[in-house]
């Protein structure tokens, strides 16, 4: 919320610049105007920017390519993770400037953002429905979603007891308790962030005349919080 | 004006205006005619015919306008490029027309007629019923397009987008007691959908549980924002047709591409506490036990006692009621220990299941029920109670008031412990048509008694599940 001026909604910015999607780095700005937290992140140019950027960032760091022409960083080569230091990141940039599937695309910079501490991992979307307008997802990530599709759906605006039957719908909910030795995740993170997204006032509710789709993937979500690491918002 | 003004005239006319009867008597409208004045529709009929003086013995008159009083609902049935001038032309004189015809945007050379039968509805001063449906049957308004159906007004009420399970809905609703407040067939839902008529059956007092039959729901916000702010004030079943053929055809995102089939359908009942069937017996099964039995959200149902004869029976009943997510567990000690003391004979079967067979059952011609009954519910206190009688196994061997006598000790009961359990009824039979016979007429009489009847346990297990659900919700939620 609190974006009522519209230099400042990365969403009428998007559609202003004719683009079909917002960037990583817009979407996460989104997130964060709603409440929704997100990893401390700047934006370097190039190698010569990396020095100034570091300033202020916690390592380890994760760095990301930037580009309207790749959808799927990671199989471009585009994500380097757990980089220690200004060194390290910019030699990650030029391996990027050199990788086959980047060279000849688009590059409008590098996303510099610290890494969020392990965690459960999340996946929330969102999604408008031709007849039934916006609806909101949730799923363990990993297998969970891209195999077992194991998600639960509820439509626009939902409640806190539409978001805790969405968690507890999931085949994998247990796992979030804690399993196998691993810390349980918080429940009111997850609950909140779907609240955010989905709910009465939510992300996907004040902007479903221009929101298409919506991934979240991953939230990480520790035993206190939960963080979005990486967002793609379809627009039409 | 309110909803439920806005809709007296469609359920209640005081005239009725028919377009398509033939003064041969033969035509579908006369058909129509005919019906109504024999389900006792007392108000003024009016056909429309362009040359005739007199159909069926009734004056006709040439436009929807000519009618002595305005038309509180006209039933069309002629070829579907005349119909649009004839609405028009009824300039305000018209509260609802129902078209039967079909031609229109059920099929893509139609699409523009309907587009035309809409924007004359409107210029006419109408609201529209269909096209490509059957009508409507209203036992409070005497009016109906079926050819039998229950003549008392009752508390169920129905929209249906296909106009042939409207029928079937009416007919079986007939054989198994169902009653209805009305049912509405509402075809292309060129104007009015069925999330009109929702609105009106939910403030309609004659209406206590709400069935609708829906494909396409064009305004699937506005029937989520309706059922969301009902909160679940009145039981509302739904029989979605073409689940499997939802999502996107092209989703761009990972939420996208999970997003098929019916998972908002699935939404819309977690969120709303309406109910998801699959089959028409189950939308049956579902609005009858709507229809007997009251929620009780302060209890929600979990504990069901099965009792009756037949092991196996009870057995089965046992894993697919837990497999419904409903308890069937054994009773506690003192409950086994206190009908242990009845020396009930061998063979029964006394810690639920109760499994009781004929020769314990005809104890007394029946009246033995009572004394095990009161035993279960004062110290079981099921939450609910399936009664189950496999007919075959009395018939030939004990008196036929035998019958008679379980169920009234069971009613008995009832009475005794008022609001402790629901009561459900299970009659099974093999086909045999003697058998049958027997079954329909004590079914008849338990259903008058209040008592949802079902023909297998299973039958019984979906709607007591729905019966559970929606406690739960209504408890979680209000």
């Amino acid at each position: 919320m609190g974006m009522n001026t519209t230099q400042d909604n990365p969403v009428v910015a998007a559609k202003r610049a004719g683009r079909n999607a917002l960037d990583e780095s817009a979407g996460k700005q989104l997130l964060a105007a709603h409440g929704v937290k997100v990893p401390q992140s700047r934006v370097a140019k190039g190698v010569a920017d990396v020095d100034a950027v570091m300033n202020g960032l916690q390592t380890p760091v994760v760095v990301k390519v930037m580009s309207p022409d790749i959808l799927h960083k990671s199989d471009a080569g585009g994500v380097k993770i757990n980089l220690r230091s200004a060194t390290e990141v910019k030699a990650a940039i030029e391996g990027m400037l050199n990788a086959p599937k980047i060279k000849g695309a688009r590059i409008e910079g590098f996303l510099v953002e610290e890494m969020a501490p392990a965690g459960h991992e999340l996946v929330i979307g969102g999604l408008r429905d031709p007849q039934f307008g916006p609806l909101v997802m949730v799923g363990l990530g990993g297998i969970f979603v891209e195999i077992l599709k194991d998600v639960s759906f509820r439509l626009c605006p939902i409640t806190r007891i539409d978001a805790e039957e969405m968690i507890a719908e999931l085949k994998g909910a247990a796992i979030l308790k804690g399993a196998r030795g691993t810390k349980p995740a918080s429940m009111d993170a997850i609950i909140n962030v779907l609240l955010k997204v989905g709910g009465e006032n939510g992300l996907l509710m004040q902007h479903a005349a221009d929101i298409s789709e919506a991934d979240i993937n991953p939230l990480i979500v520790s035993d206190t919080a939960a963080v979005a690491v990486d967002a793609r918002f379809i627009l039409g | 004006m309110n909803i439920i003004e806005e809709f007296t005239p469609l359920f209640a006319p005081k005239t009725v205006a028919v377009i398509g009867a033939s003064t041969k008597g033969n035509a579908l409208p006369n058909v129509f005619i005919r019906r109504i004045r024999e389900f006792g529709f007392s108000g003024d009929i009016y056909p429309i015919h362009p040359a005739a003086a007199e159909i069926d013995g009734l004056t006709a008159y040439k436009t929807l306008a000519d009618t002595p009083k305005p038309v509180d609902y006209a039933y069309i049935a002629v070829s579907g490029a005349q119909i649009p001038g004839m609405l028009a032309a009824a300039k305000g004189h018209v509260r609802f027309a129902q078209v039967i015809s079909s031609g229109f945007g059920e099929v893509d050379e139609g699409k523009d007629l309907q587009a035309e039968l809409v924007s004359a509805a409107q210029a006419g001063g109408m609201r529209l019923l269909g096209p490509n449906c059957l009508g409507i049957y209203t036992p409070r308004g005497r009016v109906t397009f079926a050819e039998i159906g229950p003549k008392e007004t009752g508390h169920v009420g129905i929209v249906s987008q296909s106009g042939g399970l409207g029928t079937d809905i009416i007919r079986r609703g007939l054989a198994r007691g169902l009653k209805f407040s009305g049912l509405v067939t509402v075809g292309n839902c060129a104007d009015v959908t069925p999330s009109d008529l929702l609105e009106f059956y939910l403030a309609d007092p004659q209406t206590r549980v709400i069935g609708m039959y829906i494909e396409t729901a064009k305004d699937g916000r506005r029937l989520f924002d309706i059922l969301r702010n009902a909160k679940a004030a009145k039981p509302v079943v739904i029989l979605k047709g073409g689940r499997t053929q939802q999502g996107l055809a092209a989703a761009a995102s990972h939420t996208g591409s999970l997003a098929g089939d019916d998972r908002v359908w699935v939404a819309l009942a977690r969120q709303t506490g309406c109910m998801l069937v699959d089959t028409l017996d189950q939308f049956v099964d579902t609005l009858l036990i709507f229809q007997s039995l009251t929620p009780r959200p302060q209890r929600p149902t979990q504990k069901v006692v099965l009792f009756g004869n037949g092991g196996g029976t009870s057995v089965l009943a046992t894993d697919y009621y837990s497999r419904l997510g409903l308890d069937v567990t054994p009773f506690a000690q003192e409950a086994i220990d206190a009908l242990a003391d009845m020396k009930l004979p061998p063979g029964t079967s006394i810690t639920n299941p109760v499994d009781c067979p004929v020769g314990t059952l005809q104890q007394d011609d029946g009246r033995v029920a009572e004394k095990i009954l009161d035993i279960i519910y004062s110290q079981g206190k099921p939450e609910a109670l399936v009664m189950h009688l496999n007919l075959s196994a009395f018939v030939g061997r004990t008196k036929p008031e035998v019958l008679d006598n379980l169920v009234a000790a069971a009613m008995r009961v009832q009475e005794k412990y008022p609001g402790q359990s629901h009561f459900i009824l299970v009659l099974r039979s093999d086909g045999e048509p003697g058998l049958e016979a027997r079954k329909r007429e004590f079914r008849d009489k338990a259903v008058a008694l209040g008592v949802p009847v079902y023909d297998e346990m299973a039958n019984a297990g979906h709607p007591l599940a729905a019966l559970a659900t929606f406690e739960r919700f209504k408890a979680a939620r209000t």
